[in-house]
């Protein structure tokens, strides 16, 4: 079973990734919900994890900064991370690639986008 | 009657795409462009732009609207729907209005940045020459109101 995290402060938004998820044929995974970046990292910290979705602009610690957590542990450094985000634009998302991230989704999320975005990781079960 | 120009129409395409994506509902122009929402019927929220023009975004929807949205988005009856969850969705409705408008605005590789969105109490606030409105309404017949203010940012029409 993949364990999959979705960091967003909104509970909207993270209910909107999850149901995506479970279009594209991840309803059985293990979804850990997180409002902030700083539990997020927690939460990877606490167990291997197949993907990280997260939002951007979130309080405690925002998105950018949980890509960059993330890439300088060499524990999780090989843990993937799509960013899905209302403030993305080629040169943000150039950025957080350069950081690290593995995709930049735009908000509002679908599942065709979300397949999509996730088909590197899909593809390997 | 409201000119179609750019800042207009960007503004009405994100709206319209975030509608349709996360309310699964169209939004067309209201047909009484005079109409606004009752004050006791009012929910709002407003998001600041802070790069790379200085402005403020509002957005104004009916309450009982918004409850029946909440509703149907998270599957729960009429008395689970709390004020909370109310407030989340117009907070994550805006955020992705704003983000689409800004992307639809600007260049396509001008970096931009928002705020986290506010909920708004009261009225809304009285806007001056440096405003711009939208009256629409859903398929539903729901209206949703936008507003952005600040004369940078309503100058990126120009």
């Amino acid at each position: 079973m993949k364990r999959i995290i979705v960091a967003d402060d909104s509970a909207t938004a993270r209910m909107f990734i999850k149901r995506c998820l479970q279009i594209i044929g991840l309803g059985d995974a293990e979804i850990i919900e997180t409002e902030h970046g700083k539990d997020a990292l927690a939460a990877a910290k606490e167990a291997p994890t197949d993907l990280l979705l997260t939002d951007l602009n979130m309080p405690v610690m925002d998105g950018e900064t949980l890509v960059k957590w993330v890439k300088s542990s060499p524990k999780l450094c090989d843990t993937p991370i799509v960013v899905i985000t209302s403030a993305g634009n080629p040169a943000k998302e150039a950025q957080l690639i350069e950081l690290g991230a593995h995709r930049v989704i735009n908000k509002p999320v679908s599942p065709p986008v979300l397949m999509e975005a996730l088909e590197a990781f899909l593809d390997e079960e | 009657m409201i000119e179609h120009n750019p800042l207009y129409q960007a503004m009405k395409d994100a709206v319209s795409q975030t509608f349709e994506n996360m309310a699964f509902t169209e939004v067309i122009e209201h047909f009484d462009q005079d109409y606004q929402i009752p004050e006791d019927q009012l929910a709002w929220t407003s998001l600041v732009v802070k790069d790379p023009v200085p402005g403020e975004i509002f957005m104004a929807v009916n309450k009982d609207a918004l409850k029946e949205l909440a509703g149907s988005m998270f599957l729960l009856d009429e008395d689970e729907i709390t004020a909370d969850k109310m407030s989340d969705i117009l907070h994550e409705l805006l955020n992705t209005v704003a983000g689409l408008f800004m992307t639809k605005l600007l260049a396509e590789n001008q970096a931009f940045q928002i705020g986290l969105p506010v909920t708004g109490e009261g009225p809304l606030p009285e806007f001056d020459g440096d405003s711009v409105s939208w009256k629409l309404i859903t398929g539903d017949e729901q209206p949703v109101q936008l507003f952005i203010t600040g004369a940078p940012l309503v100058a990126l029409n120009d």
